[in-house]
């Protein structure tokens, strides 16, 4: 509801006792300062009337219908309280700590089995890769090698060949008698040739 | 409008509200080191990238730490807060492996998030009354199909004590 109500309600018996008039103060819809209604000027506020023999037999019963409901209270608070202290500090605490311990322990045995297993993949990869590299840098020192006599032998053959033509170079010191074969024997270079190569006609050398 | 970014949806409510990963109250700090490239990290960037903001989402306390390129493998390292350290290893391994490796060692199990949830809905009983700010309501004049507040709408003469008084002495 919006605006506070607050009640003050004294507790029952003492509403029932004939010496105390207390009256149940409700603040309601005025405040402390407005004045008593016109129409209640004259009311006097007189408790509800009050039953002697029905009071003492109440009064009674009052007694020890809260005593027993006291109990009661007491009771499960009590249980509920009991329970709370074994589940935070008791034997059932002191359980579940072992417990969790015991299974933190298996989880990280577990965890560590798994990083040995990825350990051993590991260095077995890294072997792998290492041996492949080895075989990788042999096999290019040996291709390596291969390039190098190949160019040597080339080099060889050309020297070989070179030789081999030196023999019909001309020289100052057979000059003129190279002179005298060529003039001996001139050589005709008018003719044609087909697709194939052959010769095909010759013109005579004028 | 386009949801901004790669992968957007990484950026939902309901993305992040899908991890069901709650670390232990003892998991104090995560730490992932993992590599920008390279088949091997592939798992541990995949995690980084789709699963780190679920695990956060989920356990704002853990302080999570992320390391790029400083070893030559990715892995995990969890600091605990009676110092000890767990180190997960997470060479060639996918997202969704290191998940569960990491909720099966550091994960609550089933049975206790059920019971502190349990625990958590007997405290806040949904049928209480009360301040806005614990309770569901109030007053019961707030609920549908219930009598409205009498200090907006008052209530009809036959429900007010003072008719009700006026009425008896009448008939006296």
């Amino acid at each position: 509801m919006f605006g506070v109500v607050s009640v003050r309600t004294a507790p029952l018996f003492r509403l029932l006792s004939p010496t105390c008039f207390q009256a149940v103060t409700v603040r309601g819809r005025k405040s402390r300062n407005d004045p008593k209604a016109k129409s209640k000027a004259d009311r006097v506020k007189v408790p509800p009337p009050v039953d002697l023999a029905e009071m003492v037999v109440l009064k009674e019963r009052f007694t020890q219908y809260e005593l027993i409901i006291r109990a009661l209270r007491a009771e499960f608070k009590e249980e509920m309280l009991c329970q709370r202290y074994e589940e935070e500090v008791g034997s059932l605490a002191e359980e579940k700590a072992r417990h969790e311990t015991e299974q933190h322990r298996m989880l990280m045995a577990w965890n560590d089995a798994e990083n040995e297993r990825l350990r051993k993949l590991r260095e077995h990869r890294v072997k792998q890769e290492q041996e492949q590299e080895e075989l990788k840098t042999l096999q290019v020192a040996l291709a390596l090698e291969k390039r190098m006599e190949e160019y040597i032998k080339e080099k060889e053959l050309e020297i070989l060949t070179l030789q081999e033509e030196s023999k019909n170079f001309i020289t100052l010191d057979n000059l003129e008698q190279r002179i005298e074969d060529a003039l001996d024997n001139p050589k005709n270079y008018n003719f044609a040739i087909d697709k194939e190569g052959r010769i095909v006609k010759r013109t005579e050398q004028k | 409008m386009p949801m901004k970014g790669r992968f957007p949806i990484r950026r939902t409510i309901e993305y992040l509200q899908k991890s069901d990963i709650f670390f232990k109250n003892t998991v104090k700090i995560m730490t992932v080191n993992y590599n920008t490239h390279g088949e091997l990290s592939e798992g541990a960037r995949k995690f980084v990238f789709f699963n780190v903001p679920q695990i956060q989402y989920k356990n704002p306390w853990v302080q999570v730490v992320m390391f790029k390129n400083i070893t030559p493998s990715p892995f995990l390292r969890f600091y605990l807060d009676d110092g000890s350290q767990v180190l997960v290893d997470t060479e060639g391994k996918t997202n969704k492996e290191i998940l569960q490796h990491v909720k099966k060692i550091l994960g609550k199990p089933e049975e206790v998030l059920r019971a502190e949830e349990l625990a958590k809905m007997v405290h806040s009983n949904p049928a209480n009354f009360g301040p806005k700010k614990y309770f569901p309501r109030e007053c019961m004049c707030e609920m549908e199909g219930q009598v409205p507040c009498p200090g907006l709408i008052p209530l009809p003469k036959e429900m007010r004590g003072k008719y009700k008084m006026q009425a008896e002495a009448e008939d006296a």
